[in-house]
């Protein structure tokens, strides 16, 4: 108490010796302009005004197999026979365009079309449905995120200035002089910038890559690494690509460039809603005695990779449904990567768990 | 105590942008007037002792009655209706997709001989595409061109999908099992219209699958509104909507508060200023602040409640048609499109 005191009446004294100095902080504060506008705000603001936006407001609401045309029209309409009634058929070059082979640059006369062009040979058709991932994200788990990730900063909130990520050098010796900047304090790594999530850089899974690594394509045969990937292809919906060792392995024989032991699938769009689905719904609940992804996965960028056993791959129902047309033991594990927009892993965790992807064990943020 | 330091501070309290800004409330006003921390620590040091004269710088109350609201929803339980032109696009890339894809590996699905394989073959007759959804459709004839649809065609109704689905794994259930006395029956997924949306039962919280309900509450003068009550002394907004909750809707519900901070807001304003004859103090309305959360399980019982009336669970639409239009026109941007 006694201590306090007299701390006071030092700060006291020390404040006597130039009183003006709250004055000469707060001056200046005092006439700024506030951040904010003082006068009345009558809010209104254009989407007030605008109805909801629906996909039936830019497109037709009914197609065309429902419009209304007259009986006799509609039964005597028949392309088949009409086209073998024909007496002489057209040439093919007729009614047929053929997309150039080869892409001869942009100044010759016979350019390929663009690849959504069905006749394109780029062309991939697709998307054949509406995932049921993809209307949950986007009806019930972006929003939400949105709201717990708010960060509230009163109007005129200046955040303070950090340190710049490189840092210079401090000119202490001639040799400085050009050098490039040095790397963060504690490590070389640059870290991801974390930006507050606003509505337009809310979370979403990117892509899944399905990576499996079978050792025994090098020990034994390549049959195995031919199983591996017709199963992966099954469960991912996805041609698969082959890679070769790139570092030796003694323990299992595995000299770098000579084998091919690994094979990936990168899903993504459609293909990725559809697999992370059978994921979350069918395979992931009938894995026995699985607590669900370590809390410490991730590569602190926002992805999180976890692995599967062979027989949690047998569940998926591509496989399950012509289990016996794979040799017994060659189905393969599988490291599944999910690659998520978040920055950082904690990000990137809310968003899988709201998906319903269960974490256990000590999160590591 | 020297004046001169002390007449310098009640000046720049007087001056400080922040606390003259009545807009800004008084939390946000402390994070703006905070000053860096050694500036800080000597002012909080030499404040507190001192009985600064509170006559000049205290703000008159507040003159708007804060509620906490809630905004309590379910979430959709079912995916969306297609649009008709979804339906025929998607039917569309499905036979295009048929005609460019490698031809279907018969062999690595069927043993040869196996009753499986016959079944195969006697379907791949009828349907001359290993596809079991869209439709007889031959993608290696020559009159594979013939890909669209005709008039009153049912194959791109996801209905009629599901169902072709359905009666083939029957079929096949019933040609490849050993007893041949009992038929198969393959369970068909429920309706996505239910008992609720038939009856028109408003409190059921099975109506409307594919869409997301929010909780509505009837005061006794028989407006609608969420679910609001003002917020105490000494409570923060959350533990205000916390009790909210419970005091209107009963404990009986699994919900969860989707985080701290409020994602809408309401003002109304009294048509003449209310002066409590007592203090003096004048009331120009209420202000709510919607905080939003999610049913998990329970229902919502206004039992225990004595000023609300009923309860219903409401679409977005619905809404606009239970609400005032003010309201609605603060409460709509909140709500879930679907």
């Amino acid at each position: 108490m006694n201590l306090r005191i007299q701390q006071h009446h030092i700060i006291h004294k020390m404040a006597a010796r130039e009183p003006s100095r709250y004055l000469a902080k707060a001056l200046p504060r005092a006439f700024a302009p506030s951040a904010r506008p003082q006068a009345f705000i009558g809010r209104r603001n254009a989407s007030d005004e605008a109805p909801t936006r629906r996909l039936s407001d830019e497109l037709e609401t009914s197609s065309s197999l429902t419009s209304k045309v007259s009986d006799s029209a509609a039964e005597s309409f028949d392309p088949v026979s009409r086209a073998s009634a024909r007496r002489s058929q057209l040439p093919r070059s007729r009614y047929q365009f053929r997309s150039p082979k080869y892409d001869r640059g942009p100044l010759h006369p016979h350019q390929p079309p663009a690849p959504s062009d069905p006749s394109s040979r780029l062309f991939v058709p697709g998307p054949f449905s509406l995932p049921r991932t993809e209307q949950t994200y986007n009806a019930t788990v972006a929003s939400d995120i949105m709201t717990l990730c708010y960060v509230h900063t009163p109007p005129g909130f200046k955040p303070p200035v950090k340190a710049p990520r490189l840092r210079e050098w401090d000119d202490s010796s001639p040799y400085h002089k050009n050098r490039p900047l040095r790397g963060p304090r504690g490590g070389d790594v640059l870290r991801l910038l974390r930006k507050p999530i606003r509505f337009n850089n809310i979370p979403k899974i990117e892509r899944i890559t399905v990576h499996s690594y079978v050792k025994q394509a090098a020990q034994e045969n390549s049959s195995w690494i031919h199983v591996a990937g017709i199963a992966i292809q099954a469960i991912s919906n996805v041609r698969v690509e082959t890679f070769k060792s790139k570092s030796a392995v003694a323990t299992w024989s595995i000299a770098p460039g000579r084998d091919t032991v690994a094979v990936k699938a990168e899903l993504q769009g459609e293909t990725m809603h559809h697999f992370l689905g059978k994921l979350i719904d069918v395979v992931l609940p009938r894995m026995k005695d699985w607590q669900g992804i370590k809390g410490s996965s991730g590569d602190s960028s926002g992805n999180i990779t976890f692995g599967l056993e062979p027989e949690h791959v047998a569940l998926f129902p591509e496989i399950e449904v012509n289990y016996d047309m794979y040799p017994p033991k060659m189905i393969p594990g599988c490291h599944i990567t999910l690659h998520t927009t978040a920055k950082a892993d904690k990000d990137a965790r809310l968003l899988l768990s709201a998906m319903g992807v269960p974490f256990y064990g000590k999160i590591v943020q | 105590m020297s004046s001169g330091s002390n007449g310098a501070r009640r000046i720049t309290s007087l001056l400080r942008p922040s606390k003259l800004d009545s807009g800004v409330c008084r939390s946000c006003q402390e994070t703006l007037g905070r000053r860096s921390y050694a500036s800080a620590a000597t002012a909080t040091v030499t404040e507190t002792p001192t009985d600064a004269p509170t006559t000049s710088t205290t703000t008159p109350p507040f003159p708007y009655t804060i509620n906490a609201g809630v905004v309590l929803s379910r979430p959709p339980q079912v995916t969306r209706d297609l649009e008709p032109f979804e339906k025929a696009f998607h039917f569309y890339q499905k036979r295009l997709n048929e005609r460019l894809a490698l031809p279907f590996t018969k062999y690595f699905y069927f043993k040869r001989g196996t009753p499986a394989d016959e079944d195969w073959k006697k379907k791949i007759q009828e349907r001359r595409t290993p596809a079991r959804d869209i439709g007889k459709y031959n993608a290696y004839d020559s009159d594979s061109w013939n890909d669209e649809l005709l008039l009153g065609a049912k194959e791109a109704e996801p209905e009629h999908q599901v169902e072709m689905l359905v009666q083939d794994a029957e079929s096949t259930a019933n040609a490849t099992s050993q007893d041949t006395s009992k038929k198969e029956e393959i369970p068909r997924p429920h309706s996505r219209v239910t008992e609720a949306d038939k009856k028109g039962d408003h409190k059921s919280l099975n109506r409307l699958l594919s869409r997301t309900l929010y909780l509505l509450v009837q005061s006794k003068e028989g407006h609608w509104k969420f679910p609001s009550m003002p917020v105490e002394a000494e409570e923060t907004l959350r533990q205000a909507a916390d009790r909210t909750l419970y005091q209107t809707a009963g404990a009986n519900m699994n919900t969860w508060m989707v985080g701290f901070h409020p994602s809408g807001h309401h003002v109304y304003k009294n048509r003449k200023t209310h002066v409590d004859k007592a203090t003096g103090a004048e009331n120009h309305g209420e202000k709510t602040f919607f905080l939003k959360s999610r049913i998990m399980a329970g229902q919502a019982d206004l039992s225990a409640n004595k000023d609300l009336k009923d309860f219903k669970w409401l679409s977005k639409e619905e809404i606009a048609s239970y609400v005032l239009p003010q309201y609605y026109s603060y409460v709509k941007n909140m709500l879930a499109d679907r």
